[in-house]
Order: structure tokens, then sequence, then C-alpha cells
């Protein structure tokens, strides 16, 4: 009797703590990993720090020299335009690539599916690398052999053509990766809509403006919005591609800045200033585009 | 029986998280019950394969001649200065010995002094009666305010590397080259339009616009720099200003020069125009011949190497660029023995005779300098003994002064030589403008923290 009521209450008790048991490794994780950091981050913003003891409270004193530092307007000047670039070039391009993929009149579907997919699989250093040769003025894949601009341009050499030549990789490596995504989207519209418009007279232009678009707006929403917060923390491609962000800072970006504030110059107090001010601008720019792509609305 | 309280079928959520938790009480143990090795430990962090590969096969004979001493080397790559960094500043996980990488050492002295997280080397350097064994001047780069935080891997001495089948082809002869002035000259010959389509192919020389690299160490060679040896700036001196007006001039008005092809020296564009013909000379440090032998090996036999030019008869012919130091972080539990490991790594002459075989670094222990192997012709260079000619120029390295505002200031001074090589602004603005930034910073800094 007494090993059974043992056993009753250890299963009542192992009922009720088993549970948290199993969320606790993700909660201690994340409040180690993310929470601590981030709190600390943010009490680190509000102070100058030197050396590696030495911290001097300044308040908001790092936001002011921030909004005054020019090469962060830069930065985020960069940083702007390769978004504009990812929203306005890349995420076209992807939508297009899934219509096609997604209509019956293409061939071997899977084979481009993969070949769009594969520049994903490929490691952002190697990428840089890659392109790195593609963009060489002389003997580069773009000026020389494609001859399509007629002319030699330092991509990687002249301030204008720095950041374009950013976008352009990254429409390389990141369009397919969408286009996976739109075409999820594509493929879950009912195809009673579209056989609805054609009895109704519909052309292509007009079953895409009013079924396909409208349907695809959540994957849409979806893509926009993860897609520039990929690009707002936009790193590893201009580092390795440009050298460091040169030449004059024409491929510095915020978080490149952050990178070097913080590990170059050993500012940490600034580099957490840095941090914050990109949270606050992704958090408003993601809750500015959710807002306008209506997905809080109610339907 | 005795029967566990628990079944895997009455498991919460079944036999697979049951799987999960041993597998992770399993891991756990292993993970935290190993036991330590016997003997003492020391652990050294490197950051380049050459120097990794080097220590790797030499180990072993420090490990025979102290028994029971176990040397961990770890090679992280690029981001072992990073690494570094975050150890110290937790003041937790740094190595007994690291090597730091002469652009990344600024940063590890902000602060007071005696928060530097390297132990002040001078005091066992002295007592041993190393610093006169040694070029001294190649401890400016790894001293500040007094004290030595790390010991020179390597001189690096530059040289004018030169393509001499084409340089004679135009008709010079770079052997009689001795100033920048016989340089322009003899570029002027040799840079040319080949194909007749208006557009130069054929450049005397090619120089890194984008960073500070060629032009800091045309400065460094007329003793010039960014600070000076008591820390201030003097960027926008007469001679830096100079310097710099001599360097866009080599783009601009004599156009003997041309930009880097890709994004720096070793960049795998720059080797394809060197194998074009493109690029006549280059400003090379020992451990660039390095890299060329192995990147480019196909062009063995065609560069000569000459002093590079003085600035005035009789100047100094050689200049620095890189360089490597090898430091005792205050982590250490054994400076003893870590200082063993250090001389031995650094001032063997066996092995730095070894290091020269396979990274044409000259070392900075004078003693070293009269082993054969630095008279032995280089087939590389066609026979000429290069060792031979970097041991020559070695005696008059200039200091390079270490500031905590290097990193900054180089990261502006790239900006400056590329707005100055692209007429944006005049050198003169360019390095004013430069030299303001850096002062008001560190007056900021002053201002908060009352000394810098």
């Amino acid at each position: 009797m007494r090993t059974n009521r043992t056993t009753y209450r250890f299963w009542n008790q192992q009922q009720k703590i088993a549970p948290y048991l199993f969320i606790a490794p993700f909660y201690i994780l994340f409040v180690v990993f993310m929470g601590y950091p981030l709190v600390s981050s943010l009490v680190m913003s509000l102070y100058e720090m030197r050396g590696f003891q030495s911290r001097i409270f300044v308040g908001i004193g790092n936001f002011i020299d921030l909004f005054g530092d020019p090469i962060f307007w830069k930065s985020l000047r960069n940083t702007a335009y390769f978004a504009a670039g990812t929203l306005t070039l890349q995420l076209p391009i992807a939508l297009l690539l899934a219509i096609l993929l997604n209509s019956k009149f293409v061939r071997g579907k899977n084979v481009l599916r993969l070949a769009f997919f594969a520049p994903v699989l490929v490691a952002g250093v190697f990428v840089a690398i890659i392109f790195n040769l593609v963009y060489d003025q002389r003997a580069g894949l773009v000026n020389n052999e494609l001859l399509i601009f007629g002319k030699e341009i330092g991509w990687l050499n002249e301030e204008n053509y720095v950041m374009p030549a950013v976008i352009l990789t990254g429409v390389w490596q990141w369009a397919g990766f969408n286009m996976i995504y739109f075409l999820a989207g594509l493929q879950g519209i009912r195809q009673e809509l579209y056989e609805a418009a054609s009895v109704d007279g519909a052309n292509w232009w007009q079953t895409f403006l009013h079924i396909t678009l409208p349907s695809l707006r959540p994957v849409i929403a979806f893509v926009f919005v993860v897609s520039m917060i990929g690009s707002l923390q936009l790193f590893d491609l201009p580092y390795i591609l440009t050298n460091g962000g040169e030449p004059a800072d024409a491929g510095s970006t915020i978080v490149m800045y952050l990178y070097k504030n913080g590990f170059q110059f050993m500012r940490l107090g600034y580099a957490a200033t840095i941090g914050w001010v990109l949270f606050f601008i992704i958090a408003v720019i993601s809750i500015v585009q959710l807002r306008l792509l209506g997905i809080f609305r109610d339907e | 029986m005795f029967r566990l309280p628990i079944d895997a079928e009455g498991f919460p959520l079944g036999k697979g998280p049951m799987v999960m938790l041993v597998l992770f009480v399993i891991s756990t143990f292993f993970i935290f019950g190993r036991s330590e090795e016997e003997g003492e430990s020391l652990e050294f962090w490197i950051f380049a394969n050459t120097h990794y590969e080097e220590y790797q096969a030499r180990v072993p004979i420090f490990e025979a001649q102290n028994p029971g001493v176990n040397v961990q080397l770890i090679n992280f790559g690029n981001t072992m200065h990073d690494k570094l960094l975050a150890a110290m500043l937790s003041n937790f996980g740094a190595p007994d010995l690291v090597e730091v990488e002469i652009t990344s050492i600024g940063r590890f002295l902000k602060g007071a002094i005696d928060e530097v997280g390297f132990v002040d080397l001078r005091p066992r350097l002295e007592s041993e009666g190393w610093m006169e064994k040694l070029v001294l001047s190649r401890f400016t780069p790894w001293s500040y305010r007094g004290q030595i935080f790390g010991i020179p891997h390597d001189l690096h001495p530059v040289v004018l590397l030169y393509r001499d089948d084409l340089f004679k082809a135009a008709g010079v002869e770079m052997t009689e080259v001795e100033t920048w002035d016989d340089f322009i000259v003899a570029g002027k010959k040799a840079t040319r339009d080949l194909d007749g389509d208006g557009e130069i192919d054929q450049h005397a020389i090619v120089l890194d616009r984008r960073t500070e690299s060629d032009y800091f160490s045309l400065l460094l060679q007329q003793g010039g720099g960014f600070f000076d040896e008591e820390g201030n700036v003097i960027i926008d001196s007469e001679l830096a200003i100079k310097t710099l007006e001599f360097f866009t001039a080599l783009f601009n008005e004599h156009k003997i020069a041309t930009p880097v092809y890709g994004t720096w020296h070793g960049d795998p564009s720059n080797f394809a125009a060197m194998q074009d013909g493109k690029i006549l000379s280059i400003l090379s440090p020992d451990w660039y011949v390095g890299i060329l032998k192995s990147q480019v090996p196909q062009m063995s036999g065609k560069w000569k190497a000459i002093p590079m030019p003085a600035w005035h008869p009789g100047g100094r012919r050689t200049t620095t660029r890189g360089g490597t130091m090898i430091g005792m972080t205050k982590q250490c539990t054994n400076p003893d023995r870590a200082w063993e490991l250090l001389k031995f790594t650094y001032f063997d002459r066996a092995g730095l005779v070894n290091r020269y075989e396979t990274t044409r670094i000259i070392p900075p222990l004078k003693s070293a300098w009269d082993a054969p192997i630095f008279k032995e012709p280089d087939t590389y260079l066609g026979g000429q003994p290069l060792g031979d000619l970097f041991i020559q120029l070695a005696p008059d390295m200039p200091p390079r002064y270490q500031n905590p505002y290097w990193s900054e200031g180089a990261d502006l001074l790239n900006d400056a030589i590329f707005a100055a090589v692209t007429e944006k602004q005049t050198p003169r603005e360019a390095l004013t403008e430069l030299a303001e930034k850096v002062r008001a910073l560190m007056a900021k800094d002053l201002g908060r923290w009352g000394e810098l």
C-alpha cells in the first residue's frame, strides 16, 4: 500500500512539474543568451566604456553623439539603399520566378527550382569571395566577359558602384530563396478562383491583380518583413566584398559600423547604442510594413 | 522485484523525450566529467595559418625538452582577435600566450595602462639581456607608455619587387634607381599603352589607394607616422602632407601608378594582372614574397628586387609593413613556463631559420642573420639572394609608434587617402580634416576620463 501511495504522489508531482521542465531549456537558454545580453546592452548604451574595466555613466550621451556622427548616417543610408534594392529588385524577381515556375508551360521545374534555390546554400563568405572576382574591374565576368555596360566599371573601387554591386549580389543569393515562399503561396491559391475569373472573361493581368496578389498577401507580408529585417542586419557580404566597407565607407552598413565600434575601436557603449537604435528602426519599419500590408486587420 | 518509479511507456510524451533526456544526462557527464590532463598545460592562440604550421612542427620538441608540459596550439584564424577581446573583457578564458597582429594591437591598449590585458615583458627582456639582441625599433609597435606588451615576431622590411624583363624591354635598368625621382623617370618610360587604344595597359607600379598600407609605408620610410612617441597626432605634419601629395601624383600627375586590382595586394585579380604584365613593380615586405610564391608560382624567375627608392640620395632604402607580436596575458597561470615557450618559439635560431624557409620572414633576432640560408640564391627571384638583401636593410627599420587610437585613425586615414587620390580633397585638406577628427576624439575622451 505504502509503495502505491508513494508512486501515486510521485506521478502526481511530476505531472505538475514535467511541463515546466520540458519548456525550461528554452527559457533558461533565452534568459542566459538573449534576456541577459539585451538588458546588459541597454545598460551598456548608457555608459561610455574604455579598456576592459572602466566605465562612466553618460545617460543619453551616446545617442546624442550617434545622431551627430556622419559615418553612422552614411552607414544608415547605405543600409537603406540595400533594403530599397532588396524590396524593389530582389522581391519582384523572386515573385516573377515563382510565377514562371508555377506556370504549366515551363518544363524542368524541379531542376530550375533547385538551380534558383542553390545560391542560398553557399555561405555568405564564399559568395563575397566569388563576387569579388566577378566584379573585378579588368578581368571580372561582369566587365570583361558579359560586356553589359560597355566600359570598365570599378564596382568595388568607385563609391557610387559599391552598393549596387552589393545589391546585385544579394539578388543572386536570396531571390531563389524568397521564390520558394512565393511558390508555396501560389500553390496554395484555390484553383476555382482562377476558373471563375476565366468564366467572367478576366485576362491574365486582371487575374494576377485581383486574385493572385490578394491571395498572396500574407506571404508577401511575411517575405517583405523578413527581407527588410535581413537587409537592415546586413554585414558579412559587404564586409568581405568591400574589405571592411572601403572605399570611403561606401560599403559600410549599420551592423558593420556597430562591429567596428565594438570590436575594432573598443567603444562598447557606443556599439550598444548603435544596436538599440537599429532595434528601434527594425521594430518601427516592421510594424509600419505589417500595418500597410493589412496584417493587423480583421478579415 | 525492484522497479524504477518511471517506465518508458508511462513517461510523459512517450519514449522519444525519455531517450533525449538520457542522452542529455550522458553527454553532460562526458562534457563536465572529463578528467584534466596530467602535468602543466599551456595554451597558445594563433591567427596565421603559416605560424600555426610552423609551431605545430616545433612544439613537440619543446614538450620533449620539458617533460610534463602540454602545449595546446589553437589556430582561430581571423576571428582570433575578437575572441581574445571577449576573453579579456570577461576576464576569463584567455590563453597563456597569444600572437596579435599589428593593426589590432591598438584596441587592446585602450583604457588605463594597468587595465591592459598583457603582461609587461620589459623586466624579463632587460634582466635576460634580450633587448639589445633584437632590432630595437621593432619593439615600438608593441610598446605603450614605457611598457612592452609583446615581442616582435618579425621585421617586415620592404623592398621594391620589379619585372626585370619588362623594365629592360622599356630600356630601364632598375638597379640604377636610387631615389623616388629616379623611379618616376624610369616609371614614365615603362608605363605604356600597348595596344594603342588610348588606355594604359602597363603601369610602372601598383599602389593601394583604398587603405593606408602603401601610403603609410612611404610615410614611415621617412620617419613619419600617425602618432609620435608621446602619442600626439602628427598625420597633418608637412612630411605627411608632402608624402600624400607625392602618392597622389604617382596616379594623377605622373600616371605611372595603377590602383590595386581587386580589394588589396593579395587579391587574385591583382595576381592575374601581374601575370598579364599589367603591373611592373610593387612595394613588397618579406611576407608578401611568401604569398607570391604560394599564389603565383608560375611567375618564378620573373621578379627581381632592389631596395626601396630613397627620398633623397643616401636616405633610408626600406620601410616596414605588417607585423605580429607574441604576448603573455595576465590570465596566464604559469608565467615562467610560458616565458620559456615564448623564448623557444621566438628566440631559437633553428626555429627562425625554419621560419624563413617556409615563410620568407626575416627574424628580429640579430644573431640569426648570419645563418647560411639567408645568403642562398632565391630561385623565385631568378637566383638573387633575397634574404641577404632583406638583412642588409633590416638594421635600418623605422619605428612605428603604437597608440590606442590607431584603429579609429587608420579607418579615417583610408578615407582620406581615397579622397585625395580621387581628387575629392587636396592631400592637405584630407589630412588636416583627419587629424582634427582624431584630435577631437582624443580631446573628448580626455575630458571624460581625465587621461588618455
